[in-house]
């Protein structure tokens, strides 16, 4: 009797692997077909479940890295000490004389009547938690759309852009970063009105250095320049620093330039990160944009 | 009892592949989860293993930035031919293990690859590099959580720890009435 329902088992496992490597195929397709419109509501739950394990474990892997590091820290603080009496010395200095120039700054201002404005609101967030696999570069952060958190917004760390909210969730959120291959950034080297060496930047697998592709050969372009977005791509705001140019390597005025970019934020030790609370304006759908002509005609 | 330790072992391996990138980056190296699912399936139980292996790939995918029943796909898969193997050959030795995880790491790596290539992904990350250090993470530790499975969990330990520590023989108490006979 055993031995029959054995077999039975034996019978039928090849038919359950065939059923379930379906469905994770038709799981797949279906993932590959919306990943960069919608969320899918699987990972919103995965998310949702996740915070409740990563949100500890962070706050004490934290903790227990910041007790050693102070410890490590507090080796080198004598010698620190000195070096930084003497600069604070030095940036007295420096201060009286930008005390001045700030001076005459607001002065200026408001002379011409402007004003200081932040454009956007800067929601910070702490990452609780990175890709489990490794074939990819996203993150976990403990915002979700009850903080205002929405799909595509983008994230700031240290004065550079990180990347963009893939998926929320009501307390967390996802979050690609900048160094996925996928996430293309509508960049320009140099501020943007004044620069034509436009290009779109993307990841690559050396050392969390991005590319950035399609900047013309007959631009002028230097390693240490700086690289800010568009807001062409319709997802980041114009004028964000992505980073600096690490490497430039020119083919000729008819090829476009290699250029590798260092990114603003370091992107494998960020902590903390700034949600920007930026809705890009809507953008009207290709086919809605196209007339076609045969309705013309018809008209 | 078997089961449920190695249910809750898996759960604590997806646990842990969900948090131990945040702690250390390479520890993404190691699949905890495939460790699990491999272990399950070299129990030759090949039912368990399977829906060992799609459950614990889902909630993997979950999580990542990849393509949703990928880890699912290649991890049943995989569930699948060692249970096979394993119902044919004899593995209950620590030294045949290794290269079983091994070859199982280096497929679910590829499985996973070829899955997101044919259906149009870009992946971040070297191909070859990021599957040797994924071999050798994998291997290395998965060994280890064996040796410590094979002591903790499998019925060969309990009746191992049986043998050691028999339980105590009570003589049976002979019947006063009868003892000058």
């Amino acid at each position: 009797m055993v031995e029959r329902s054995q077999k039975e088992v034996w019978r039928l496992t090849p038919w359950l692997v065939l059923v379930l490597l379906l469905g994770n195929f038709i799981l797949m397709a279906f993932s590959a077909k919306d990943i960069t419109s919608g969320q899918r509501l699987i990972r919103v739950w995965g998310l949702t479940v996740a915070d409740f394990v990563q949100s500890p474990v962070a706050t004490i892997s934290s903790g227990v890295t910041n007790y050693f590091r102070s410890i490590a820290n507090l080796r080198s603080a004598q010698d620190e000490n000195t070096d930084l009496k003497q600069k604070v010395e030095e940036l007295q200095l420096e201060l009286k004389a930008k005390e001045g120039l700030t001076a005459e700054n607001e002065r200026l201002k408001n002379l011409l009547d402007l004003k200081d404005q932040s454009k956007y609101k800067v929601l910070t967030a702490r990452i609780i938690g990175r890709d489990p696999s490794l074939w990819f570069d996203s993150a976990v952060i403990n915002q979700g759309s009850l903080n205002g958190v929405k799909l595509n917004m983008p994230v700031v760390a240290n004065g550079g852009l990180v990347g963009r909210v893939t998926a929320v969730s009501p307390l967390t959120a996802q979050i690609d970063l900048l160094t996925r291959d996928k996430s293309g950034v509508g960049a320009v080297i140099g501020q943007v009105g004044t620069s034509n060496a436009l290009g779109v930047v993307m990841g690559t697998s050396k050392n969390g250095l991005l590319e950035m592709k399609y900047v013309p050969g007959t631009t002028d372009v230097q390693v240490g320049q700086s690289v800010f977005t568009t807001g062409q791509d319709g997802i980041y705001p114009a004028g964000l620093k992505v980073g600096d140019i690490f490497d430039a390597k020119s083919y000729g005025s008819s090829q476009p330039y290699q250029i590798l970019i260092q990114p603003a934020a370091s992107l494998d030790s960020i902590q903390e990160v700034g949600v920007l609370l930026y809705e890009p304006p809507p953008t009207v759908p290709f086919d809605q944009k196209v007339s076609t002509p045969t309705k013309e005609k018809k008209k | 009892m078997e089961q449920v330790k190695l249910t809750v072992a898996l759960i604590i391996a997806v646990l842990l592949q969900w948090t131990l990138r945040n702690i250390a980056e390479p520890l993404v190296y190691v699949d905890f989860v495939l460790i699990v699912v491999v272990y399950a399936a070299l129990q030759r139980n090949s039912l368990r293993a399977i829906l060992f292996g799609t459950f614990s790939g889902l909630a993997v995918d979950a999580l990542s930035g990849g393509l949703l029943g990928a880890n699912g796909f290649t991890k049943t898969l995989i569930a699948y031919i060692v249970s096979e193997i394993a119902r044919r050959v004899y593995m209950d030795n620590l030294l045949l293990r290794i290269p079983v995880i091994a070859g199982a790491c280096f497929l679910d790596n590829i499985l996973f690859y070829g899955m997101h290539r044919l259906l149009g992904q870009d992946m971040s990350g070297d191909l070859w590099i990021n599957i040797s250090y994924a071999l050798i993470g994998t291997t290395v530790v998965g060994t280890a959580i064996y040796i410590f499975f094979d002591s903790f969990l499998s019925e060969k330990a309990s009746n191992r720890k049986r043998d050691m520590f028999p339980a105590r023989r009570h003589s049976r108490r002979r019947n006063p009435i009868r003892l000058g006979k």
